[in-house]
């Protein structure tokens, strides 16, 4: 049986929240699957990223920092790096 | 074995379609490719036409770089039906296969960011056609002073040197016309750092620095005023220009999937990335820039993917390792590489003369290369196990 190691990047709306998981993508593949969630979202959604990049944790701090959005929670779980944003600061 | 050909279906006669046809034995197989038209291009060459004015022929006809029994059919493809195992071309025609490999490549979509096509009919790019190129080629000739922005669109696109690449050049541009001190160059990422990947970084920031050329990083392109002559970021920051050469959202092609859920929102095709099987289907497979794979859109990725590919229809358990060998021309005649696979992130590689010359010497070979893959393979692999990611680390970090 195939297995379909590579469906990392699973992008979901689920309202207004929107799910990206870029486990298993090295540096800068969580940013860029972030910043095409971040493309389509609103002032008011969530993004939440999954990622197992460590280089993830500074680039999203530095990522909230420049752009103003919200970072409502960034958290190490034992097998992955979770950040939750508020898109806030879109014009 | 039984005697009968294995029907393969090649949708795309690019780097990746191509190369992978000419490695199939023609005892085992009956290989078709279809393409909606006749020629092959060699892409990269682009940046040359728009920054350095060459007019050396970027396509041959794909015809002319295949095995003379592969079967090559221009037309649209309609419908790939995964479950039915058909191909729809024009007239309704159907080709059944026992394997299928999309290699159609991806395509720009400018309607993604308000006001990039107008921007683009003024000044060019260098990811989608020879005329546009030829654009960029024209802005720098016109212009004498003011602000060349060159901004990379939020999410994929091909080749990942190709952005900073056009920034260095231009900047060479401008100086060997005397004008660099009357022209700014800024150039706008979305991306944490000027180059994405860390290491590679290390070696172009600085380089950046030391030329004079100007930066914005995490800026994410929402629209673009080509009259106002101002780009704006999603938040609302505002880079003014007088030129602006914007490197498009890259999509995948326009071509019906059954099911339609093997396809992402950017119209790329999921697959797993050591097989490159198309999620849910062992007999069809998606090589270089149309997969959504997480690995850098570029002409070696598809020819790696393509070797893959051509093993496993032979039988073998043929796994990808990931490996990147991306050219880096930062102006002057220097150059490097971005090196890479899965199990090791970009080698700080560094920048030399040799590094160009492997790039220019590269570019000479390509349909060859194409055409004749039992003879270039062994250089190839050769040189992919003399430059492995792991052994690079360990000299230069």
């Amino acid at each position: 049986m195939v297995k379909y190691c590579s469906y990392e990047v699973v992008v979901m709306s689920q309202g207004n929240k929107i799910f990206v998981d870029a486990r298993g993508i090295a540096c800068p593949g969580p940013i860029t699957e972030l910043v095409k969630a971040y493309r389509n979202a609103k002032n008011g959604d969530l993004i939440e990223v999954w990622a197992t990049d460590a280089g993830f944790e500074p680039d999203i701090k530095a990522w909230i920092q420049r752009t103003g959005n919200q970072l409502v929670e960034l958290r190490k779980d034992p097998d992955k790096i979770v950040a939750v944003i508020r898109v806030t600061a879109k014009k | 074995m039984s005697g009968i050909k294995k029907r393969v279906v090649i949708v795309g006669g690019g780097t990746g379609g191509a190369v992978l046809a000419n490695r199939l034995p023609k005892d085992e197989f009956e290989v078709t490719i279809v393409d909606r038209q006749p020629y092959n291009y060699f892409w990269p060459w682009l940046l040359y036409i728009a920054f350095r004015g060459s007019k050396k022929t970027i396509k041959r006809e794909i015809r002319s770089v295949l095995k003379p029994w592969i079967n090559f059919i221009q037309s649209e493809v309609k419908v790939v039906n995964l479950q039915e195992r058909y191909v729809e071309i024009n007239g309704g025609r159907r080709l059944s296969y026992d394997y299928l490999v999309v290699a159609t490549g991806a395509t720009v979509d400018y309607s993604k960011i308000p006001g990039l096509d107008k921007t683009t009919e003024m000044f060019g790019n260098y990811h989608s056609t020879e005329e546009n190129a030829w654009k960029v080629w024209h802005t720098l000739n016109n212009m004498k002073e003011g602000t060349l922005a060159i901004i990379l669109s939020p999410g994929a696109y091909r080749c990942p040197p190709s952005p900073l690449e056009g920034v260095f050049l231009a900047e060479e541009f401008f100086r060997k016309r005397g004008l660099r001190d009357r022209v700014k160059i800024v150039f706008a990422t979305f991306y944490p750092r000027p180059y994405p990947a860390e290491p590679v970084n290390e070696l172009i920031e600085p380089l950046l620095k030391e030329r004079g050329i100007d930066y914005i990083t995490f800026y994410t392109l929402d629209h673009i005023d080509p009259e106002k002559r101002i780009a704006y970021s999603m938040e609302g920051e505002e880079l003014k220009f007088d030129a602006a050469v914007v490197i498009p959202p890259h999509v995948g092609v326009d071509i019906k999937y059954v099911p339609e859920d093997v396809l992402d929102s950017d119209r790329f095709v999921l697959a797993d990335k050591f097989t490159n099987r198309i999620k849910g289907f062992d007999d069809a497979f998606v090589i270089g820039d149309a997969s959504a794979l997480p690995v850098a859109k570029t002409g070696v990725t598809a020819h790696l993917q393509a070797g893959v590919v051509a093993r496993i229809l032979q039988g073998e358990d043929a796994r990808n390792t990931g490996r990147t060998n991306c050219p880096f021309d930062v102006g002057y005649g220097l150059g490097t590489f971005v090196i890479s696979d899965f199990y090791n992130p970009a080698v700080k590689y560094p920048i030399n003369r040799i590094n160009h010359l492997f790039k220019v010497a590269f570019a000479a070979t390509y349909w060859d290369m194409i055409m004749y893959p039992e003879l270039w393979d062994p250089l190839f692999e050769a040189y992919f196990e003399a430059t492995e990611p792991a052994k690079l680390r360990q000299l230069y970090g």
